[in-house]
């Protein structure tokens, strides 16, 4: 790792004042000092802002607000989400090790770069590095993108960010500026030329904490993830759904968002139209978990992510539904 | 008994390579081509001498002219993996050593590559005949021809390789994770042109091997020329990454199996053509004989083996856990299963009808003419084979058998062992190195056995050339039957005078010593998702006589465990540049305990008195040997599909 400038200052002013391109803020640093070692990047000062950040989980009748700085053990160990968030507390449940979730926050987790093997090493130069071409799209790519792979085919890693969208979260942003609220949904954006991530986080600002509306008592939810080990993998694919049967046993609310095929993670539109507003029933369920498909554009070696995503739409809906 | 060794290690007081720290000890790394096949045309590291807190560097512009790997050199001016070492630097940390690094400017003249098995430079044929092949496969009225490939494994050990060098005048001190301290003392001796008397190795405890630890790497040669020249001492340890670009992996295979039998099952031909990756170079201790095991596990009059060596550019391979074999037992064995379902019979019971009770290479009987068999029973027994439990709606399950046998874990000579008794407590001093596996804690059972003593009362002096002692590499699953012999030996001298010394005796002429074993896997396999999850393993292995059971059992975890990942999860990812896209353990993936199944260790005492006077044999290498094939005659169990390419990923498995 190449040498770098350490700050531990005192108040978010402060912090946001030193952060910018060259100036990374460091909280759990799980991927931060990963990309560090692999000489992706190379910052010349990290400025630690873990101590600075809302932490913690707050329940209120809006809804419930998580700080940016919380770790994944506590999403995962806590009892209300357990209860009326389930698929979060699922999904960080199923992240990484529990080594990992002890030291990784919430922020860290939504803005941690792609897997992508390409991505990751140092000698291919891939679009997504600024680089002309996506390696990942004529080479190896098992594990790549379904959906959304116009510039770059790396899939997204997180399995908080499947689930928080699923819930319709929203971060609460800050920049030397001021704040500005965004829904998760506008948060994740493909890559585009001009911007090579997969966030619209600008340099210099932070997620300082991110909120999920209350739902209904009886609203449902579910996260499930496909991996290569039972452990220490990120998704081949991974499904959040969010439910709620009516009185009339008709589908009142439904979300659901796909990860590890895209980008970023991927709302299943066509599949919620399905569902919304009809009664759940086996054909029901395996004509959503047919358009959760639909629009995938597989690469050489990831077709089986179509039947694999499908399964898991299916089970999910399944499980929730029937 | 418990390892002697247990407390240092989880105390932390257990030294390995990495934890040496010696007054001005500098940190090396080295850099390595980008290229899969290139020469190098210019080479200039003065930017990278002048930075601050570098004290050496080495490439191919100013290195001693050492060569290496058949016609390369140390620093060769030709590349040929991504990976291949081009220079070095020691410097007052390990980021100073990868900052200077990054100073060394190089520029390639890009040369022709070839990446994959099918693709590289093929050698010169290795063949091996018995009987009339031609006449074996007429004679057979059932015939499985089929091709397997098996991919390229990472050994992936804890504690990567590497060492710190220093010198003491004219002699060498090197403190290096290896599995042969006389193999690295020798070789790096003769790379230096020293006397071999001057270099001293030492490995007090070492992270595994697997076997890619079993020869002297380019890293401890570089680290004493580093530390030759800073004159001070310079630990070199690979990271991750390097580790598994360039310091070794089991070869892919491709197998083309034809096997031959009559309706009763009895095999009549067995005919392999077998093409092995051997990577950039030959490094020369790949030990990959790959058609080995076709010409001894079962009884057949008429045999053709040929196996043919395939130079590509990628990293070079090196024997790992029962090289060769592993690969073998997958192909032949998933092919027995082939057969007994050709057959419509017991897997089991096919394999009785062929297993062999001589070594049918030299003419021999086997010490143990009946331990295969009995390793079939014991395995059998504790699987309560054929018993299957009922899978659920897509969650479909089988049950699969695969045997093995392995030409290790008989050891031979030389070995010397010494053993010292006073005031009622032994000390036994050898030169072998513990690979992990603790073979320190065995010897001293074998010296308190036969001096009568507590185990407890006894120490063991390892993992030190200048001990004197000649103990050979622990390799082939030997240590054990190698030095135990020699230190019983030793022992017996002791209880007369006080201190005695032994030496490993020659093996039997007329018999041939082998070990072997089964295993039993069932498996559940979900046919929406393609998941594979291994729900029992039983085995039972042919060890000789058991000293120690607890490290019998961590034997046969610890390989079932590797053998599950070579079966399911592992395998080097390379692109069609010669890039390897999975070198961390992040993206090569081990099994974890999660993934872990219920382990039967079925593993019963058999003591081979023919073999050596402990009548203990290895356990090392066995283990895994059988594992890939089991799992995959296991899915066909399940769901009718036959897996012939390792790993089985859950693609071939899906819908």
């Amino acid at each position: 790792m190449r040498a770098f400038a350490y700050s531990r200052p005192a108040s978010l002013d402060e912090a946001l004042a030193l952060l910018g391109a060259s100036a990374r803020p460091l909280a759990g640093g799980t991927d931060l000092l990963t990309l560090m070692k692999a000489d992706l990047l190379a910052p010349e000062r990290l400025v630690a802002i873990a101590p600075l950040l809302p932490s913690g989980i707050a329940r209120d009748a809006e809804g419930v607000t998580i700080g940016a700085a919380t770790t994944l053990a506590d999403i995962e160990r806590d009892p209300t989400l357990a209860q009326r968030f389930t698929a979060l507390g699922q999904a960080a449940g199923v992240a990484a090790t529990p080594q990992l979730r002890n030291m990784a926050t919430l922020g860290g987790n939504l803005l941690q770069r792609p897997r992508c093997w390409y991505f990751r090493n140092r000698l291919a130069q891939c679009w997504l590095k600024g680089g002309t071409a996506c390696h990942a799209r004529e080479g190896e790519n098992r594990q790549h993108a379904l959906f959304g792979g116009s510039g770059c085919v790396a899939v997204h890693p997180s399995d908080l960010a499947p689930a928080l969208l699923a819930f319709g979260a929203s971060a609460r942003v800050r920049g030397a500026h001021g704040e500005r609220i965004v829904p998760l949904e506008e948060f994740f954006s493909l890559p585009t030329g001009e911007r090579r991530s997969e966030t619209r986080l600008r340099d210099g600002e932070l997620v300082l904490q991110v909120s999920m509306p209350s739902y209904p008592e009886e609203t449902r939810s579910l996260y499930l993830k496909e991996m290569d080990r039972r452990a220490f993998a990120f998704a081949l694919a991974s499904v959040a759904a969010v439910v709620r049967v009516s009185a009339r046993q008709r589908i009142g609310h439904v979300r659901l968002v796909l990860g590890g095929v895209a980008p970023i993670p991927w709302r299943a539109h066509g599949a919620e139209r399905v569902l919304l507003g009809e009664e759940a029933d086996e054909r029901l369920i395996e004509a959503a978990a047919d358009a959760a498909a639909e629009g995938a554009v597989p690469l050489k070696g990831n077709a089986f992510k179509l039947p694999l995503l499908k399964a898991l739409a299916r089970r999910a809906l399944r499980s929730l539904l029937l | 008994m418990k390892r002697i060794e247990g407390p240092e290690k989880v105390t932390g007081r257990a030294h390995y390579a990495c934890d040496v720290r010696l007054p001005g000890q500098l940190y090396a790394r080295v850099l390595r081509s980008p290229l899969p096949h290139a020469r190098i045309t210019r080479i200039d590291a003065a930017r990278a001498e002048r930075l601050a807190g570098v004290h050496a560097v080495l490439s191919s512009a100013n290195a001693p002219d050492i060569s290496w790997y058949e016609e390369s050199r140390l620093f060769d001016r030709t590349l040929r993996f991504i990976g291949d070492e081009l220079a070095a630097v020691a410097g007052e940390s390990e980021e100073i050593a990868e900052d200077a690094l990054r100073l060394i400017e190089v520029d390639y003249e890009a040369l022709p590559c070839a990446v994959g098995l099918e693709d590289g430079v093929r050698g010169k044929p290795q063949l091996q005949r018995r009987g009339d092949i031609d006449n074996g496969l007429r004679e057979a009225e059932v015939v499985v021809d089929a091709v397997y490939t098996t991919q390229t494994a990472l050994h992936n050990a804890l504690e990567p390789h590497g060492c710190t060098a220093h010198w003491e005048d004219d002699s060498l001190v090197l403190h290096e994770s290896t599995q042969g301290i006389f193999a690295v003392r020798d070789e790096v001796a003769e790379k230096l042109g020293m006397p071999k008397e001057r270099v001293r190795v030492i490995t007090q405890h070492m992270g595994g091997g697997f076997g890619a630890k079993q020869i002297a790497w380019k890293h401890s040669v570089i680290a004493a020329l580093l530390a030759k020249r800073a004159g001070r001492p310079v630990q070199l340890m690979l990271e991750r990454e390097a580790e598994n670009l360039a310091v070794g992996n089991r070869n892919a295979t491709r197998q083309r199996v034809r096997l031959g039998a009559k309706r009763d099952g009895t095999l009549c031909a067995i005919d392999v053509h077998i093409l092995v990756q051997s990577g950039a170079y030959l490094v020369g201790g790949e030990d990959s004989d790959v058609i080995g095991a076709y010409q001894t596990l079962y009884r057949c009059p008429h045999l053709r083996a040929e196996q043919v060596g395939v130079r590509t550019n990628t990293g070079p391979a090196v024997a790992f856990r029962a090289p060769g074999h592993a690969e073998a037992i997958f192909a032949l064995e998933s092919a027995m299963d082939e057969l007994s379902r050709a057959l419509a019979m017991d897997p089991i019971e096919l394999r009785l009808r062929n297993y062999a009770t001589e070594d049918q290479t030299k003419g021999k009987p086997y010490t143990s003419v009946d331990s295969l068999r009995r390793c079939y029973g014991q395995v059998k027994a504790a699987f309560d084979w054929p018993e299957r439990r009922m899978g659920q709606g897509s969650k479909k399950r089988g049950i699969g058998f695969a045997a093995h046998d392995w030409a290790g874990g008989g050891g031979w000579p030389p070995a010397e062992a010494r053993v010292e008794v006073a005031d009622g407590a032994a000390r036994v001093v050898t030169a072998t190195q513990d690979i992990g596996t603790g073979t320190g804690t065995a010897l001293c059972q074998i010296a308190a056995d036969e001096l009568g003593l507590p185990a407890e009362r006894v120490s063991i002096v390892l993992g030190d050339t200048r001990e004197g002692l000649y103990s050979p590499t622990s390799a082939g699953s030997a240590t054990l039957a190698t030095l135990g012999p020699a230190v019983r030996m030793a022992a017996a001298k002791a209880k007369k005078s006080g201190r005695g010394k032994g030496s490993r005796v020659k093996n039997p002429k007329d018999k041939s010593i082998r070990t072997c074993g089964a295993q039993c896997v069932e498996v559940e396999v979900d046919t929406e998702t393609g998941e594979v999850r291994v729900l029992r393993v039983a085995a039972a292995h042919d060890c000789g006589r058991v000293i120690n059971p607890v490290l019998v059992e961590s034997q046969v975890i610890g390989g079932i465990t590797q053998g599950l990942g070579y079966a399911l999860s592992e395998e080097r990812m390379v692109d069609a540049c010669g890039l390897v896209l999975n070198a961390s353990l992040e993206e090569y993936k081990v099994q974890t305990a999660a993934d872990g199944p219920q382990l039967v260790n079925a593993t019963q005492s058999m003591p081979d008195w023919e073999a050596n006077a402990t009548g203990a044999k290895g356990i090392g290498e066995p283990p895994l040997i059988p594992t890939a094939a089991a799992v995959a005659n296991a899915i066909f169990d399940a769901i009718g599909v036959r897996v012939r390419d390792l790993p089985c990923k859950r693609e071939r498995l899906i819908g």
